[in-house]
């Protein structure tokens, strides 16, 4: 066979390639601005102020301001419980075990939690707190926010240990030398300096989890339930957005399927609005520190 | 008089060594625990799923691994349609995903102007930040009605060829396995495009420039260079998404049509273990509740062990890297 | 071998000053690596030694070994004696706040901790004493003047110290160092981060703070070792191989191997 013939089937198999690429590239994009359409023009057809002053008892006269508020309240305690708990076990993964087994086991298993199942997680709060508190109160306490917010917070806890511990790394060894020739002991270092010098990759990985956690809606399914009534008492069952929307597209009433796709815009907007925010605050970051 | 201030200083300092030891203990300590509790949380979500599904996992035993009943009245369970059901949507949506994802990363990668890199990656990583539930929606109200349109003409062509036609063959009503698995490759394209984006970067330039300077297409340094290169941390993308899929619970519950189904046919409803779990965990009591939660059990372990696979095969990379 | 045999018989070199530091036989390991092997020296008090030599040769080890900073990270081992005025700070008993406070330390590239000027130089001397506003206050300024400092940055104290210059910087981390008063100030290669411009800065700094600090300076620049110091050590591959006053290195040392180094035919 002449070379001749060899380029040409060459350049032939290269511009498949190249067609096919950019194919799969306009296929992933088609996909992301068909639903966000979607989302948009079926949830700005519905958006009335209803939406945020009725509560769903009202069905499809009704909005979803019960359970926009038990989100809020949700999303606030697991950020409460994940944020300390994450940065804490970050700073030690970075700052004292960087290098050690242990902590090569437990970098790698938040790794793992990062991608668990949600749902699993839901009903390991639901066999660990739902559970137990209904038995402790013969019945009284059983779903509750608090359990949500918990569900929630482990969701969130490995985007927080991750984040911590990667922008810990990133902090310049010699600013721990500077400290410690201070006389500082290394807990101050590490709270009064270090943690400051990442604090914006901190709040990063906080704004991350609370976009992962906002939308989640199988970890609450069993712990947080539902409420049809406004509800802010952490004890009792509390409503949510993702819930909500979950119940209302099972539905059959089409009048519904509206309020589901109002509450679908919120959602989405509110995570995708987080997540730019980020962004930016990563490139920020990056612009300020080298 | 110099000397004994000088001797009161060392004294002082002395004394706040000590105190600054113990606090950097009991500091070190708090912290060591905080990290203890990711353990803590992926050994209590195994144990307390074991501990909820004991009556069914021991006392059915094999009976619940291999049996395709699923029967609230008469309390018998058994986990292998909703298995099934898992195993297949998975499958059909990481066939369908890899090789998008592969098409997307070599385009963000070597292909397209260095302008267009960061808005387009962006864009997919957005996909990535939509809610399942979102996903799920726009599967029951717009991708249902779009399959159960396609149906009829998959049955009519691929439906005739021998062997793989029985795969088409069913009712076209739009819910089913396939449109099930379709939805879930859509969810997992941004993640699988970004593990392999990142390990495609990880090539050294210099790698890829000498097989340019050797008359190299794009798609030969690909596929000859970039790509063994990379092999066992694309593998490991692949599986974490696949991980991700196995899991996933709201993109899928709506579109699956929720019937305890082991058949043939991809366009016939089925179940999984998760949609299982969402749909039925609120109702159900007893032995029901029961084998709900022994499914999770499964899943778990499933999903740690395919998650363990990929993140040691991404760790070799990161390894070879820091190298 | 026959370094070591010098360095142990004449260890100290000819200055009317009092002995600060006193090094005896430190060896110094990392891992399977010697880094130091039986270093001896006396450092005089008030003033500037420098140490010179190629990359490599222990120079910054032995710095480091001064304020046991090196202590932070695992599987390093000093063995020896290091006497500040007769006592052994590598004795474990050795308070580790007293020696900190006693020995300051400057790095290479300046390290201004993400807080406001004033906090900066503030932030180490809370950690010893406790002081009043007005005494801090105090305190803070009179060790930006010591550092050439106070006339640029008087007016914004309040301000992130991120946002000043590299040389400022540096100027800012001398300044936090002698905010604790130490007796001795290591300066590991102070200005190879730096412009010629605020290298000079620097330099005349240091001719002004010998006269209350005895100071160690590790430089990889050999014209700055010969400008601003009184005695110049050259250490090559963890040795100890010459140590004298700058004058005499620079112009007719002992060994063949300093003058080698000094005329730059190796290194």
């Amino acid at each position: 066979m002449s070379s001749r013939g060899l380029y040409i089937r060459r350049r032939i198999s290269n511009a498949m390639a190249i067609t096919f690429a950019a194919a799969a590239t306009l296929l992933g994009l088609f996909f992301l601005v068909w639903i966000l359409w979607l989302t948009l023009v079926n949830g700005i057809s519905a958006l009335h102020g209803s939406l945020f002053t009725r509560i769903t008892a009202y069905g499809p006269e009704g909005g979803l301001a019960n359970a926009i508020v038990g989100s809020l309240m949700m999303d606030l305690i697991a950020l409460l419980i994940c944020t300390p708990i994450g940065v804490m076990a970050g700073t030690w993964l970075a700052e004292y075990a960087r290098l050690t087994r242990l902590g090569t086991v437990i970098r790698f298993l938040n790794d793992i939690l990062l991608s668990a199942p949600s749902i699993v997680l839901g009903l390991f709060v639901y066999m660990v707190i739902v559970l137990p508190m209904s038995n402790l109160t013969q019945g009284a306490v059983s779903f509750s926010g608090f359990a949500g917010g918990v569900a929630l917070a482990l969701i969130g806890l490995p985007v927080i240990v991750r984040t911590t511990d990667e922008m810990l790394q990133l902090v310049p060894g010699t600013l721990r030398e500077a400290a410690l020739s201070l006389g500082v002991p290394q807990w101050k270092l590490t709270v009064q300096i270090l943690l400051r010098a990442a604090s914006s990759g901190i709040v990063t990985g906080v704004l991350l989890a609370l976009a992962r956690l906002a939308g989640e809606t199988a970890p609450l399914l069993f712990t947080a339930f539902g409420n049809n009534f406004m509800s802010v008492d952490p004890l009792d069952k509390m409503a949510s957005v993702p819930v909500a929307i979950y119940q209302y597209t099972n539905d059959p009433d089409p009048a519904l399927h509206a309020i589901a796709w109002a509450g679908a815009l919120v959602v989405t907007l509110f995570v995708l609005a987080l997540s730019l925010l980020t962004r930016l605050f990563v490139s920020r970051k990056k612009a300020s520190y080298e | 008089m110099q000397l004994t201030h000088a001797r009161q200083f060392a004294r002082d300092s002395e004394r706040r060594s000590h105190a600054d030891a113990r606090h950097d203990r009991i500091f070190r300590r708090l912290l060591k625990f905080c990290a203890l509790l990711v353990l803590v949380a992926l050994l209590g979500a195994a144990l307390s799923t074991l501990w909820g599904g004991r009556e069914v996992l021991f006392g059915q035993g094999l009976h619940f691994l291999t049996s395709d009943a699923w029967n609230p009245v008469k309390d018998d369970y058994g986990a292998l349609a909703p298995i099934f059901g898992t195993v297949v949507t998975s499958l059909i949506a990481i066939v369908l995903s890899v090789p998008v994802s592969f098409g997307v990363a070599m385009f963000l990668t070597e292909i397209a102007p260095n302008w267009m890199r960061g808005p387009v990656s962006s864009a997919i990583e957005l996909l990535a930040g939509i809610p399942s539930i979102i996903y799920g929606m726009w599967g029951l109200f717009v991708f249902v009605p779009f399959m159960s349109g396609i149906e009829p003409v998959l049955s009519d062509t691929l439906g005739k060829i021998p062997l793989i036609g029985r795969l088409f063959q069913g009712p076209p009503i739009g819910l089913g396995l396939l449109t099930a698995g379709i939805v879930l490759a859509v969810m997992i394209l941004p993640f699988i495009t970004s593990v392999m984006r990142e390990v495609f970067q990880t090539v050294p330039t210099r790698l890829k420039e000498s097989a340019y300077a050797l008359g190299s297409t794009r798609w030969e340094v690909l596929w000859d260079i970039v790509l063994p290169y990379t092999r066992s941390a694309v593998i490991g993308g692949i599986i974490l998404g696949l991980g991700r899929a196995l899991g996933e619970t709201m993109a899928v519950t709506f579109v699956l049509g929720n019937s305890y189904n082991i058949t043939s046919s991809l366009l016939m409803p089925g179940t999984s273990i998760s949609s299982s779990i969402a749909n039925e965990f609120n109702e159900a009591v007893g032995l029901h509740r029961s084998a709900l939660i022994a499914l999770g059990f499964l899943l778990f372990v499933v999903t740690f062990i395919v998650l363990l696979i990929a993140r040691l095969m991404l760790r070799q990379l990161a390894k070879r890297e820091g190298k | 071998m026959n370094n070591r045999a010098f360095a142990v018989t004449a260890p100290a070199v000819e200055t009317a000053h009092h002995t600060k530091i006193r090094v005896r036989d430190l060896h110094f390991h990392y891992k399977e690596f010697q880094a130091l092997k039986g270093i001896n020296m006396d450092i005089p008090e008030k003033q500037v030694t420098a140490i010179i030599g190629p990359s490599g040769c222990g120079k910054s080890t032995l710095l480091r070994i001064f304020n046991r900073i090196y202590a932070i990270y695992p599987g390093l081992e000093a063995k020896g004696e290091i006497l500040v005025d007769g006592e052994d700070i590598l004795d474990p008993r050795y308070s580790m706040n007293r020696l900190r406070s006693r020995i300051g330390m400057v790095f290479q590239k300046p390290v201004p901790f993400p807080m406001t000027i004033f906090e900066n130089v503030a932030y180490g001397i809370r950690h010893h004493e406790k002081l009043s506003k007005a005494v801090m206050t105090d305190r803070v300024e009179e060790a930006l003047h010591g550092a050439a400092l106070w006339s640029e940055v008087k007016d914004k104290l309040k301000q992130s110290a991120l946002a000043l210059s590299g040389g400022q910087q540096q100027r800012l981390c001398i300044a936090r160092a002698i905010a604790l008063k130490p007796e001795v100030l290591l300066l590991d290669e102070p200005t190879s981060a730096l412009d010629p411009i605020a290298t000079g800065r620097i330099e005349q700094l240091v001719e002004e703070l010998k006269s209350q600090f005895t100071i160690v300076m590790v430089t990889h620049n050999m014209q700055q070792a010969a400008r601003c110091s009184d005695l110049t050590a050259f250490m090559y591959m963890g040795e100890l191989i010459e140590f004298d006053q700058t004058e005499k290195i620079f112009t007719k040392p002992d060994k063949k191997q300093t003058e080698d180094y000094i005329t730059g035919r190796f290194g």
